[in-house]
């Protein structure tokens, strides 16, 4: 699982631009669905055919990242952020685009503050030296993602965008294992997520499921001095309760404690107040999909080296596996 | 005016916070089923309440008022008994220091949100608000007892229920939008004195205050002809602007705005004016933050009225409405209703 996800997390797919990371993926689900479609909105959709219950399955597959605004007369790139870019997060980090340039991104050092550094003050230096030699390499609406390692070490894995390939893994090694069921289950690679769960919402219409759920990252709260939350990392994946774009419904988180207590997976509960899955666009989706989200606790989300633990993944995969196994 | 005192009563006391409707869903289901051919709860608790219209071609007019309330939400449980928790809709941490409330656990818990007595504030602590993070409810118990009654998930409301004032006046919790789930009923009431052609749905909606929610299933899965939303608007009170409040007991606030239909809110006023119904006129300049902003977009675009109880004290315990609005609502829609003319 871990090669997949060395793939999956270095593969480009800033939101509005997953085709690269849309095409591994198919390659990786062919062979284990009967069916791989992608609609408009560049969405995966993998199914596995099935008489009884329409259920989906929502990992997103683009990442954050950021967009070139304007480049100036000496080479230098102004950019815009995909999706929640904290700044003095991105000082001094590496970014790549799809072409395979690299570029730094630096600040304007004339501030007084650093406090008051903020995107419109930052800049991509990609080498060039003058705007004639960087629009050979770059043009402006070109997108371009964070690079860093991926890396497995003492049983957890640090990377960039495991936010939320990381749920895509979970998705394949699921279909993989072939889950024994009627239900139709809709393995679903949804775009656009981190710029306004968008992708999900045109799927969810295109599918019309019974019921859906999302798997995605949530944060924790064991790290030092960080804010309360009662989720740490590798005590289990965790069963959302809420996050700010959704309320699970009832019936589906009460369905995923059962089934964790009753099949030994730990698990925890997850109330996360910053931040929306899918599952916020699915269950507002055509009057109404009843939905909830199986998250993976991570830490640092949007750094550029986020965390999570295997054993939190692995029982993820077992949980999703006892719900689409288990009759509605 | 009583009966519709002791329905705002009754409403007030029910207990929904929003994303757990189901503990008031089938209480507020049997105040429809006395004035409804059909009622039914869908899977997201919405209540919805068919009175059939008497034409052989009915149209359909939608009137969504949502049932949900502000709460809060347990997110941890400290070794020593006391719950963490955080909002469930927009809630001023200011307004709920020192609050009774109920913990929905495996039973219903009463508990205090707990405050420091002023004697042990340092003294440049005294004029800062407490932040919601630093507040926990004591139910008092200690940890393990506290683990094995509450789990991280189960919601907490506010205990006030409403009580009586003076001028037909009613103050307590959830008065937004208990009031206008009244007006449905009002409204139900008042057309069975009329006759009325189109088939009226009388939806009570979830999940309001987290995002619309309940309105975005109720209004794709109606297809309306109109709609109608009952919310409540801010009353007035000393030190808020006179242009965003409206006096309690002057009727019921008509918008007025960009997203509502133009044809529908004038033919309402005229109606207001004709039958000598109270009216406030509340120009909205934006999409309204009501589950209005929803109709107006759903399907091909439902063509919407907003109407509001004008409520003090709005997101606090102490909500108050005067009964002669949610009256003058409830006839004022009925009538509209019950007078659409075909096209």
């Amino acid at each position: 699982m871990f090669e997949n996800i060395k793939i999956l997390t270095q593969t480009f797919g800033p939101s509005g631009r997953e085709g690269k990371i849309s095409d591994t993926i198919r390659g990786l689900m062919e062979g284990h669905v009967d069916e791989i479609l992608s609609d408009a909105m560049g969405n995966l959709i993998c199914v596995k055919k099935g008489s009884g219950k329409k259920i989906m399955l929502a990992a997103h597959m683009d990442e954050i990242g950021v967009i070139v605004t304007y480049i100036d007369e000496k080479g230098f790139l102004r950019f815009g952020n995909i999706g929640g870019l904290p700044p003095f997060i991105i000082l001094g980090q590496r970014v790549r685009f799809e072409s395979g340039v690299t570029g730094v991104i630096w600040y304007e050092e004339d501030i007084d503050n650093i406090k008051n550094v903020n995107l419109g003050k930052m800049y991509i230096d990609i080498g060039a030296v003058s705007r004639e030699e960087a629009e050979k390499l770059v043009r402006v609406g070109d997108m371009a993602v964070f690079t860093a390692d991926t890396i497995k070490q003492d049983g957890k894995i640090i990377s960039k965008a495991l936010d939320d390939r990381i749920g895509c893994a979970i998705l394949i090694e699921l279909a993989k294992q072939n889950p024994d069921t009627d239900n139709e289950i809709y393995y679903v690679f949804t775009t656009q997520e981190e710029v306004g769960l968008r992708g999900a919402r045109t799927a969810a219409f295109g599918i019309l499921p019974d019921m859906a759920l999302a798997v995605d990252v949530c944060d924790t709260g064991d790290t030092p001095r960080c804010k309360p939350m009662a989720v740490k990392l590798g005590e289990g994946p965790a069963i959302k309760i809420k996050d700010r774009s959704v309320i699970a419904h009832p019936h589906i988180k009460d369905r995923l404690i059962e089934l964790a207590e009753g099949n030994g997976i730990p698990y925890q509960l997850e109330i996360m107040k910053d931040g929306g899955t899918d599952a916020g666009s699915i269950h507002i989706t055509a009057g109404g999909i009843p939905s909830g989200g199986v998250s993976i606790p991570t830490r640092y989300i949007h750094g550029t080296a986020e965390m999570v633990d295997m054993n939190d993944v692995e029982n993820s995969v077992k949980l999703l596996k006892k719900f689409v196994e288990s009759k509605f | 005016m009583n009966e519709c005192r002791d329905l705002l009563k009754k409403l007030g006391s029910m207990k929904a916070v929003a994303g757990r409707e189901n503990m008031a869903a089938e209480k507020i289901a049997d105040l429809f089923r006395e004035y409804c051919d059909e009622v039914k709860i869908d899977r997201f608790f919405n209540v919805i309440g068919l009175k059939k219209g008497q034409s052989k071609n009915p149209g359909n007019v939608l009137v969504t008022a949502h049932y949900d309330e502000i709460g809060l939400i347990v997110t941890g449980i400290e070794d020593s008994g006391f719950l963490r928790f955080a909002a469930v809709g927009g809630v001023d941490p200011k307004a709920i220091a020192a609050m009774e409330v109920t913990v929905h656990g495996k039973e219903e818990l009463f508990g205090v949100i707990g405050t420091k007595p002023p004697h042990l504030i340092p003294p440049e602590d005294k004029s800062k608000a407490v932040k919601m993070e630093d507040m926990l409810i004591d139910i008092g118990y200690d940890g393990e007892k506290a683990r094995e009654l509450v789990s991280i998930g189960d919601m907490v409301s506010f205990k006030n229920p409403p009580q009586e004032l003076l001028n037909n006046r009613v103050a307590g919790k959830s008065m937004d939008n208990r009031s206008g789930v009244a007006t449905l009923i009002e409204i139900l009431k008042e057309l069975k004195k009329l006759k009325h052609d189109d088939n009226v749905y009388v939806v009570a909606t979830v999940q309001e205050e987290l995002g619309l929610i309940g309105a975005f299933c109720a209004t794709y899965n109606i297809k309306a002809d109109l709609g109608i939303v009952i919310d409540v608007c801010h009353g007035d009170m000393p030190d808020a602007p006179s242009d965003e409040t409206f006096p309690l007991g002057k009727g019921v606030a008509v918008a007025v705005g960009p997203i509502l239909s133009r044809k529908d809110t004038k033919a309402i006023i005229k109606l207001a004016k004709s039958e000598n119904i109270p009216y406030q006129i509340d120009p909205e300049t934006a999409d309204t933050g009501t589950e209005a902003a929803v109709h107006s977009v759903a399907r091909e675009g439902i063509p919407v009225v907003l109407l509001s109880i004008p409520s003090k004290y709005m997101h606090t315990t102490v909500e108050m409405v005067q009964i002669d609005d949610i009256i003058s609502a409830g006839r004022l829609a009925a009538r509209y209703i019950a007078g659409r003319v075909k096209e």
